[in-house]
């Protein structure tokens, strides 16, 4: 039988704790184009502007406090401690839309509502991001051959994120809000405005 | 005895005819009737006007009035028979003041009209909304849109240019 090698080349050294900023900055991997200089005093980063806006970007968007029907209550248990939307810094619903960059649509979007609806985000401050909630906002959902219900919000305001369910889960609009990251972390600086198509 | 019988022992004028709908006691009540039987049936202790539903039949409107007993714990159903072409029943906003947006909300929906009531306007639709649609005869196939004015008041419109995104 022959006897057990160990190739120690292979085994890798644990990882060294980051002490410094820069070694805790590059522990992150947040910003990939970190350059520093090691043999200066101070630290020099060189990054591009649309990775550290959009990193400040995705990191607190506000959403605005409306809720239109039964979605509404599933965005309370997203708010409350056991989803935990704080987690993305998102825990302030701002009461004013004015304040906030973000907006869930969660409900019914009827015909008198809709107006409403697009003033509210109208309000809202450049740069801003819309989530359709649940399948009525999505498409006028159960509602579809109706009167009074508009066949989803995208009619009257882009939207950028359509969480389908009837109302979700949690987990499915915190994988809906996971999504909205992930798009505003590959935006270009300006992408809102139409400058860098 | 039902409650329906009671009603039909103590007016037997107004009463057509009497059976049973979803297992509560229901009673067809001539139109021009309709004010006397309903103070009757407060009488008899219905204290709670809980439901008015208009049906559209084609041919025909119906009426029909929920009420409640609280003191006895029991139902009656009332129906009146309209015509279809100028459906007009008399308010129960004077016995009931519940009454007065049930008759509203039916007066959108179904347009039927309440004499006597003393603001019959449009509840749930904005103003100016064309059709009654709950009716059989509503166009579907017109899209109606919402815009808000200057002063926040709703204005309806059909072709919702100032609403809908530019494509």
């Amino acid at each position: 039988m022959d006897p057990i090698t160990i190739d120690t080349t292979k085994i890798k050294t644990a990882k060294k704790k980051p002490v410094t900023a820069l070694e805790k900055l590059e522990d992150t991997g947040l910003i990939s184009t970190v350059l520093a200089a090691r043999e200066r005093e101070g630290l020099i980063l060189f990054s591009t502007i649309d990775q550290i806006f959009n990193w400040a970007r995705l990191s607190s968007l506000w959403p605005v406090t409306s809720g239109l029907a039964c979605c509404a209550i599933e965005m309370m248990a997203v708010a409350m401690a056991h989803h935990d939307i704080a987690r993305f810094g998102m825990e302030i619903f701002r009461a004013s839309p004015r304040q906030a960059d973000l907006m869930f649509v969660a409900g019914t979007v009827t015909k008198r509502m809709a107006p409403r609806v697009k003033q509210l985000y109208e309000m809202m401050p450049d740069p801003k991001w819309v989530i359709a909630v649940g399948s009525c906002a999505s498409t006028g959902g159960p509602y579809h051959e109706s009167y009074s219900v508009l066949k989803g919000v995208d009619l009257i305001i882009p939207v950028d994120v359509y969480i389908p369910g009837c109302p979700p889960r949690p987990e499915a609009w915190l994988y809906g809000v996971i999504q909205l990251r992930e798009k505003i972390k590959n935006e270009g600086y300006g992408a809102k405005w139409g400058l860098n198509k | 005895m039902t409650s329906a019988d009671e009603l039909k022992q103590k007016l037997p004028a107004a009463v057509v005819s009497t059976g049973m709908q979803l297992n509560k006691p229901m009673a067809v009540i001539k139109k021009e009737e309709l004010l006397n039987a309903a103070r009757i049936v407060m009488e008899m202790g219905f204290d709670h006007l809980s439901v008015i539903t208009g049906t559209d039949y084609t041919d025909r409107f119906e009426v029909v009035y929920n009420f409640f007993s609280y003191e006895k714990k029991q139902n009656l159903v009332l129906k009146v028979i309209t015509d279809h072409d100028a459906p007009e029943v008399d308010s129960l906003t004077s016995l009931w003041k519940g009454a007065e947006w049930l008759e509203r909300e039916t007066y959108d929906l179904v347009g039927i009209k309440f004499t006597g009531h003393p603001n019959l306007v449009r509840i749930l639709l904005p103003d100016g909304w064309v059709g009654h649609p709950l009716r059989k005869d509503y166009d579907m196939n017109t899209e109606q849109f919402v815009t808000m004015g200057e002063d926040g008041n709703d204005i309806v419109s059909t072709d919702g240019k100032n609403l809908l995104r530019r494509k």
